[in-house]
C-alpha cells in the first residue's frame, strides 16, 4: 500500500492528464457515433451542435429549460429544471473542477494550442493583476446573462418587450463550442452569419468573433476562454463541498510560489493563501500541476473522500522538476 | 598590513578548525574531506580559466553565473581580524559580518585565492546598500543587485523579473559568453542535484542526532567556494555514512541532549564560537535558520516551459518568494517557517543570535520570540559580533538556558 502510495505521489500526473484528455476528447467528440450518450446534463462542453457527441453539455438543456413562461415554473417545467439540475450537480459533487481539467474537449483543444506554442518556443503573454481580475468577472455576468435571457424571452422582464426568439440560446450562440467542435467530425455548417435578422446577425457574428478570441487568445495565454467560462462559474458552486477536493497544509507552506508559477491560469491564492484549507478557487480546474510543482512533503494534497490520494512530495518533485535535467 | 591580517587570518582559521576536530568525537569519516576543504581555505585551487563571479548574500541567482561558464563564489566572512580591517571603513556599531566581508574585500583577500570579475552585491540591508558606493576603496568591480524590499506584491515580483534579466545580461558582457537555454538548463540542474543533497541531509538531521550540528553547518558553509560538482558529491557519500550510522543507532549524543534551532544572524567560518559552544555544553543543534546554510540551497526552481523567457523569470522567483530575510516587508513567512522547522525537528528551543549592528534581526526577534512562546517554544535572544570580549557572560547565558531545557526534557 505504501508502495503504491509512494508511486502515485511521484508519478508524473500532466503526462497522465495528457492522455487522459486524449480519451475524453474522443468519447465526448465521438463517442455518438458509437451510440455512446453519457448524460445529458454534463458539465463539460461536449456539444450537440457536434453530430458525433457523446452526450450534451448542460448550458444547452438548461437554457432551454429556462425558456418557458412563469406560470410553468410551479408545473412541471419547474420540476424538470430541478430534475436537470440535480444530474448536473451530481457530477459537479463528484469531479468537482476535474471536469474542466481532464474531460473538457475546449479545455483540452486550449492545451493543445500551448503545446503547439511551447514547441515553436513562443512567449506567453502577461497581464497584470488587476486586468486579471477584472477578466475573472466576465464569466459570472455571462452565467447570469444565460440564464436571465431564456427568461426573457419567454416572460416580460421588468415591463420591458419580450426579447426576440432570434437571441436563443444566447450562450449557445457565441459559444466557440459549436463551431470548433463540429470541425472535428470534419462538420464546417456552424461557421456562418446568419443575416436573416439583426439580433440573429450580431449573435452569429459575435460567436464568430468569440471563436477567433478562443483560438489566438488561447495561443499567447493558456487556458484563455476558461476565465470567461460560465461552466466554470456554475461548477464552482460545488467545489467547496464536493467529494474530490484539493487541499492545502498551510503550515508547510513556504510560500515558494512554484505552485502559482506553473498554474496555468494564474492562480495567486495557491501560493499566497496560508489561512484556508480547501484551496479551488473559481478559476481552477483541478489540472493537479500544482500539487507536481510544491516541493514541501504533503502540503498540497488532493482527496477523494477525505482519503488523500495525491499529494505533493520531495522526491516526486525531484522526479519531475530536476534530476532529469542534468546535462546530456 | 596585508601580510600581518592574513597571518592573523591563517591562524584564526585554524584555531577554530583544531577546535572543532578536537573537541568533537565519533565524527563521521567523510567529514575529513569538509575539514580539508577548510584547512586549504586560502590556497589556490585551479578552475580550468573559468571566472568567478563573487556573490555576497544568497539573493544572487547562482545559476545564472554556472550557466555563463563562470564560477559563484560566496564572499561573505566569518573572520574576525577581517573585521579589524574593515572597521576603518564603517561606524562603530555596524554589523560585523560586513566589516568582515568588506576588510577581506580590500585586502584581496578570497577563500581558493580567487580573483573575482565581479562582486554581485544584493541591496538587502542598509549595510550593503551603502558597501556598493564603497567601491573606489576596493579592486574589484561591484554590482548592486536591486532586491525589492517586499516580496508581496505582482509589482515586486515583475520587477524582480527585470533585475535578474538585467543581471543576465550583464554577466553575459562580462563572461563573453552567451546565455542559452541548453546553458541554463544544465546549470538549474547542477544545482538542483546539490540541493538535493542538503535536503537529504536536512532529512537525516531531523531524526535522532547522528551528526554534530557545528559539522553540519561547515558543511553548507563550504558550498561557499568549493567545487559544486566535488561538493554534491561528497556530501552524499557523508549521507550515505549518515544514514547507515543512523541504522545501527550510533548517535553523536544521547536523547536526553536539548535539541536546538539556531536563527538569525549566520555563523560563518571561522565564527563557529556559538554552535562549537551549544554543543560543548551538551545541546546538539539539529537545524539552522542561516541563510549561510539551510536557507541558501533549501528552495527549489520550478520552470513550467523550458525557455529562456520562462526560465529566468523561474529562477528569479526562486531567489524571491521564498525568502525570509528579515529585510522583506512584511515577514511573517519568517515566523512560519521556524515553527515549522521547530516542529519536524522535534526542537526543545530556539537559540536567536543577532549581530551586534543588524537592526533587522534585532527588530524582528521580538515578534519571533513571542510567536515561539505562544506555542511552548523557549527562545534564548543573544547578541553577538566577531570578538571574544564578552564570552564571559555569554556562557553564562547559554549554561543557564541549556539548564532549563535539559530540566524540561527530564
Ligand atoms: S509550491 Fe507548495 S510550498 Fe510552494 S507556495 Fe505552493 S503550496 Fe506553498
Ligand atoms: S490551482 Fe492547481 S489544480 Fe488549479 S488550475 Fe492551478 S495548477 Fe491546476
Amino acid at each position: 500500500m505504501k508502495k503504491i502510495r509512494a508511486f502515485i505521489n511521484n508519478s508524473n500526473i500532466s503526462k497522465f492528464r495528457f492522455y487522459f484528455q486524449i480519451a475524453a476528447f474522443v468519447l465526448f467528440v465521438y463517442g455518438g457515433y458509437f451510440y455512446v450518450t453519457i448524460s445529458e446534463k454534463l458539465p463539460t462542453f461536449a456539444c450537440p451542435f457536434n453530430k458525433g457527441s457523446g452526450g450534451t453539455c448542460y448550458l444547452m438543456p438548461l437554457q432551454h429549460q429556462l425558456h418557458m413562461t412563469w406560470s410553468r415554473f410551479i408545473g412541471p417545467g419547474g420540476i424538470h429544471l430541478l430534475k436537470g439540475f440535480l444530474v448536473f450537480a451530481c457530477f459537479g459533487l463528484v469531479f468537482s473542477k476535474a471536469w474542466c481539467g481532464y474531460l473538457c474537449p475546449l479545455g483540452t483543444i486550449q492545451d493543445w494550442i500551448t503545446k503547439l506554442r511551447k514547441v515553436l518556443h513562443i512567449r506567453f503573454s502577461k497581464y497584470g493583476e488587476t486586468t486579471f481580475k477584472g477578466l475573472k468577472k466576465i464569466k459570472y455576468i455571462l452565467l447570469f446573462l444565460l440564464i436571465i435571457i431564456p427568461l426573457g424571452v419567454s416572460n416580460s422582464l421588468l415591463w420591458l418587450p419580450k426579447f426576440s426568439h432570434d437571441i436563443f440560446p444566447p450562450f449557445c450562440k457565441i459559444c466557440p463550442g459549436r463551431i470548433v467542435l463540429p470541425l472535428f467530425t470534419g462538420d464546417t455548417s456552424q461557421i456562418y452569419i446568419d443575416f436573416s435578422t439583426k439580433t440573429a446577425m450580431t449573435m452569429t457574428a459575435l460567436g464568430m468573433i468569440v471563436t477567433g478570441i478562443f483560438f489566438t487568445g488561447s495561443f499567447f495565454k493558456k487556458r484563455f476562454f476558461c476565465l470567461f467560462c460560465p461552466m466554470s462559474a456554475l461548477l464552482y458552486i460545488f467545489s467547496k463541498v464536493a467529494i474530490l477536493r484539493l487541499n492545502k497544509n498551510v503550515a508547510k507552506c513556504t510560500r515558494c510560489g512554484n505552485c502559482y508559477r506553473v498554474c496555468d491560469v494564474g492562480i495567486k491564492e495557491i501560493a499566497d493563501d496560508v489561512i484556508n484549507k480547501n484551496i479551488v478557487k473559481d478559476d481552477c480546474m483541478l489540472c493537479l500541476k500544482c500539487v507536481e510543482a510544491c516541493p514541501e512533503e504533503g502540503c498540497l494534497e488532493v482527496s477523494f473522500f477525505n482519503i488523500p490520494v495525491f499529494m505533493s512530495t520531495e522526491t516526486g518533485f525531484f522526479k519531475r522538476y530536476c534530476l532529469r535535467n542534468e546535462i546530456k | 598590513m596585508n601580510e600581518k591580517a592574513k597571518i592573523r587570518l591563517i591562524i584564526e582559521v585554524k584555531k577554530s578548525l583544531k577546535e572543532i576536530m578536537d573537541d568533537f568525537s565519533d565524527v563521521p569519516e567523510e567529514m575529513g574531506y569538509f575539514y580539508e576543504r577548510f584547512r586549504a581555505f586560502f590556497e589556490e585551487t585551479p578552475n580550468n580559466g573559468k571566472k568567478v563571479i563573487a556573490t555576497m548574500c544568497i539573493h544572487v541567482p547562482v545559476e545564472l553565473i554556472y550557466a555563463v561558464g563562470a564560477i559563484p563564489l560566496r564572499v561573505c566572512s566569518g573572520a574576525r581580524s577581517m573585521a579589524e580591517i574593515g572597521e576603518e571603513f564603517f561606524p562603530a556599531k555596524a554589523c560585523p559580518l560586513i566589516k568582515s566581508t568588506f576588510g577581506a574585500l580590500y585586502l584581496n583577500i578570497f577563500p581558493m585565492a580567487a580573483a573575482p570579475a565581479m562582486i554581485i552585491n544584493p541591496t538587502t540591508c542598509d549595510h550593503k546598500k551603502k558597501i556598493g558606493e564603497m567601491a573606489e576603496d576596493i579592486d574589484s568591480c561591484f554590482y548592486t543587485l536591486e532586491l525589492p524590499p517586499t516580496k508581496e506584491t505582482e509589482e515586486a515580483r515583475f520587477y524582480w523579473h527585470m533585475v535578474v534579466k538585467k543581471l543576465a545580461k550583464e554577466l553575459e558582457r562580462v563572461t563573453g559568453q552567451r546565455l542559452t537555454r541548453k546553458k541554463l538548463k544544465a546549470a538549474i540542474g547542477i544545482v538542483s542535484l546539490a540541493q538535493a543533497q542538503l535536503r537529504r541531509l536536512y532529512n537525516i538531521r531531523k531524526g535522532n542526532p547522528v551528526i554534530w550540528g557545528n559539522n553540519a553547518i561547515l558543511v553548507a558553509n563550504a558550498y561557499f567556494f568549493d567545487d559544486i560538482a566535488n561538493w554534491t558529491d561528497r556530501l552524499s557519500r557523508l549521507n550515505d555514512e549518515l544514514e547507515d550510522r543512523a541504522r545501527r543507532n550510533q548517535y553523536v549524543v544521547g536523547q536526553e541532549a536539548p535539541r536546538i534551532l539556531l536563527a538569525g544572524s549566520p555563523s560563518i567560518f571561522p565564527n563557529m564560537t556559538l554552535p562549537v559552544m551549544i554543543e560543548q555544553m551538551g545541546g546538539i543543534v539539529v537545524a539552522e535558520e542561516f541563510c549561510s546554510s539551510s536557507r541558501s540551497l533549501y528552495d527549489m526552481v520550478a520552470v513550467d516551459e523550458w525557455s529562456l523567457y520562462d526560465m529566468i523569470p523561474a529562477i528569479a522567483d526562486r531567489y524571491l518568494k521564498p525568502g525570509i530575510c528579515p529585510c522583506f516587508t512584511p515577514n511573517i513567512d519568517r515566523k512560519r517557517r521556524l515553527l515549522n522547522i521547530a516542529g519536524d525537528f522535534c526542537i526543545d528551543g530556539v537559540i536567536y543570535n543577532s549581530f551586534a549592528g543588524c537592526q533587522l534581526y534585532q527588530m524582528e526577534s521580538r515578534h519571533v520570540e513571542k510567536i515561539l512562546e505562544q506555542n511552548g517554544i523557549p527562545m534564548l535572544y543573544l547578541e553577538t559580533d566577531y570578538t571574544s570580549d564578552n564570552t564571559g557572560q555569554l556562557t553564562t547565558r547559554l549554561q543557564a538556558f541549556m539548564e532549563l531545557l535539559q530540566d524540561q526534557k527530564s
